[in-house]
């Protein structure tokens, strides 16, 4: 029974982990992650949430981090082992097939666990224009996606990612999108989000601090602008109705009920 | 049926946790103390030992040992000091494989191992025993301090669950706690091996990594006598028990 | 046949092969390159059996970026070569050994400075301040003795070089007509025109 129950359980592990953003753009894709804070006395070099498996293949996990980093290890060889036995590089579904094939020979052989990491895997094709998502979860099962979201509260994100995700969208919307979306489980704002964007085969960038604080803050200001429009909608009905009532009350008794 | 989950090491239990791993390193968290500091020449390590006894033979120890200082701090490479806190017998088997880790990538590549390099070999092996392999995880939690010319002197800690991660300075085994808030108020960015050794609050073994006058790594682990004449110069020289009868 | 040089200078390594490709006595191409850039500071001229430099080459090139990847810093010249060395060595004592000869040249990054390795298809390695591999060994190598300066700019060393594939050009029978140059300094690999 224990066994049977273990990809469950190794999903519970994944959801403890730290969330992970990917969206797709029109000819981008963004990668955004949620960063633990670093202790004080930690050298923030060493604490690594997304990396590179190829020059064009981007991989974020959520999880048990020494298990991804396992995992990350076995498939940075297998694209090193495809560009030399058929000179290509890697396409992005395969190498997420054969990550997620790791996976799932774990949850099937005997005296061992599962994975307890989901991964979502970015890039383009050698060749290819159209940006690429996927995602790898503890049991083997690999899916392609427009945005998705793993790890803690990854069902709240991708429930706002389905509200707003447009397809063909900008570069600077799809950036917006994401950290929209972590804003949505990350209080801390701009110092715990770290966003990679691959705009097209190896062009790889990661966003510094202050870029991220200029979109966090943007982000901001437009909630403000949206709660104050809010706002005076709700004070012109009220006055509206207010209004009403007087007139209401000033025509005489019993007609206002 | 309560031993359902914690029984075998590669086990999830339902809300997804790995018990082995928590106990493993809860009995970290009653070995003896291990402390790291980095500093702009050099990283310090510093352990307080726990076996010790009036008949314990410590004349191995008084002569270093080969590259040990006896118990908790031992020589990896001619690049990297590590200090361990957990159980002792499988720290001694994780010392084995890293000294052969290191000869073998000294041999493959005609360089002393990066630090990083041999911190996650480590990790490799303790995270293959929480998925597969053997019984239980190590229980050895480790600090290595080291020197390599990619990243110039270095501090690493990692865990029985086969995690690591980069240091100023910090602290395993019982009452890391205290110690590292300790650490975090007197620790100073660019300060020097000198300033390092004041760090150290339990001074019972001792062990420095720094740059010889050739710029190759030097790695130094105290002797017993050797620590009793730091203490008394940084005016610490509490005469423990340990300490009489390392210099007895 | 094939013909490789290199030598070191201030800051650089500059490293030459032809680039005829022959079978027997026919010249197949004389486009081709036989130098793989192997990290942005580290290439590598390769000669011998037709087929296996290529294979080699391509081996090492995806073994080398593995550690890279894996690493996040490449190997260091001095690493590199030995793990080159350390392949050709067991590749030695295989039942199908690769006929391959190699002149390894990188510039350190982190000591920064430049190096070269000479490395033969028994195992052979040694770090050369300048190097030759094929018939061009016979004349180019008292040439270098005279003239090869450490110290030289990359000018400097280009002349050297040009003395180099002169001599062959004027003395062996069957010279080649064309050379590709590489050199390899702190802001990576580029292609020189002779």
């Amino acid at each position: 029974m224990a066994i049977l129950f273990q990809v469950e359980y190794a999903l519970e592990a994944v959801r403890k982990g730290t969330c992970a953003v990917g969206v797709r753009g029109k000819d981008v894709v963004v990668l955004g992650v949620e960063k633990k804070s670093v202790l004080q006395l930690q050298d923030p070099r060493t604490v690594r949430k997304v990396v590179m498996l190829d020059d064009h293949v981007c991989l974020a996990f959520a999880g048990l981090t020494a298990d991804g980093r396992v995992l990350i290890d076995k498939a940075r060889i297998e694209c090193q082992s495809h560009r030399l036995t058929v000179e290509d590089p890697v396409t992005i579904e395969y190498i997420t097939r054969h990550i997620a094939g790791i996976q799932q020979k774990y949850t099937q052989s005997g005296g061992v666990r599962p994975f307890g990491i989901s991964t979502l895997i970015v890039g383009f094709d050698p060749h290819d224009t159209r940006p690429r998502l996927y995602q790898t979860e503890p049991s083997g099962i690999y899916s392609s996606w427009k945005a998705n979201a793993i790890g803690r509260s990854s069902k709240t994100v991708r429930e706002f990612l389905e509200k707003n995700h447009k397809d063909d969208m900008s570069r600077d919307d799809a950036i917006k999108l994401t950290v929209k979306s972590l804003l949505e489980v990350v209080q801390t704002g701009a110092k715990n989000i770290e966003i990679s964007v691959m705009e097209s085969y190896g062009k790889i960038t990661s966003l510094d601090l202050s870029q991220i604080e200029a979109i966090v803050s943007e982000i901001e200001r437009e909630k403000e602008a949206e709660a104050e429009r809010k706002r005076s909608r709700l004070a012109a009905t009220a006055a509206g109705q207010a209004a009403m009532t007087q007139v209401v009350s000033g025509t005489g008794e019993g007609s206002g009920q | 049926m309560a031993r359902r989950y914690d029984s075998r090491t590669t086990i999830f239990s339902p809300e997804g946790r790995l018990y082995q791993i928590e106990y493993a390193m809860e009995a970290i968290s009653h070995a003896g103390t291990v402390l790291g500091v980095l500093a702009k020449d050099g990283v310090v390590i510093a352990a307080e030992k726990k076996v010790t006894g009036k008949l314990l033979d410590m004349s191995g120890a008084r002569e270093g040992g080969y590259g040990g200082s006896g118990e908790k701090i031992f020589l990896l490479n001619s690049n990297v000091v590590a200090g361990v806190a957990g159980i002792t017998a499988d720290a001694n088997s994780l010392i084995n494989f890293a000294r052969q880790a290191a000869q073998r990538h000294l041999l493959t590549y005609d360089e002393d191992i990066p630090v990083e390099l041999l911190a996650q070999r480590l990790c490799d092996l303790k995270q293959g025993y929480t998925q597969y392999g053997g019984l239980r995880p190590f229980g050895v939690s480790l600090l290595y301090a080291g020197y390599d010319p990619h990243y110039h002197f270095q501090l690493y800690h990692s865990d029985p669950s086969g995690n690591y991660s980069g240091w100023k300075a910090t602290c395993i085994g019982a009452n890391n706690g205290t110690a590292q808030s300790l650490l975090k108020q007197e620790y100073k960015e660019d300060m020097s091996v000198e300033d390092a050794y004041n760090s150290g609050d339990e001074k019972l073994e001792f062990s420095t990594l720094t740059l010889g006058p050739n710029k190759q790594p030097k790695a130094k682990i105290y002797k017993p006598a050797e620590i009793d004449a730091l203490l008394q110069k940084h005016g610490l020289g509490k005469k423990d028990e340990d300490a009489e009868m390392a210099s007895a | 046949m094939d013909i490789s040089f290199a030598l070191t200078g201030k800051g650089y390594v500059i490293v030459a092969a032809d680039t005829t490709a022959a079978r027997s006595i026919i010249k197949m191409k004389v486009d081709e390159d036989k130098i793989k850039v192997i990290s942005p500071h580290l290439l590598m001229a390769y000669s011998g059996e037709p087929g296996d430099t290529v294979q080699f080459a391509e081996y090492v090139e995806r073994n080398l970026r593995l550690y890279q990847i894996r690493n996040t810093h490449p190997l260091r010249p001095s690493s590199a070569a030995s793990w080159i060395r350390g392949a050709l060595a067991s590749s030695l004592r295989s039942r199908k050994p690769y006929s391959v000869n190699l002149l390894v040249g990188g510039y350190d990054t982190s000591t920064y400075t430049p190096h070269l390795y000479w490395i033969d298809y028994l195992g052979t390695m040694t770090s050369v301040p300048f190097a030759a591999h094929g018939y061009g060994s016979y004349f180019a190598l008292s040439l270098l003795d005279r003239y090869h300066d450490p110290e030289a700019s990359l000018e400097e060393g280009l002349a050297t070089l040009r003395r180099c594939l002169d001599e062959v050009a004027k003395r062996l029978v069957v010279s080649p007509e064309k050379y590709k140059v590489r050199v390899v300094d702190k802001d990576g690999v580029r292609e020189i025109e002779l």
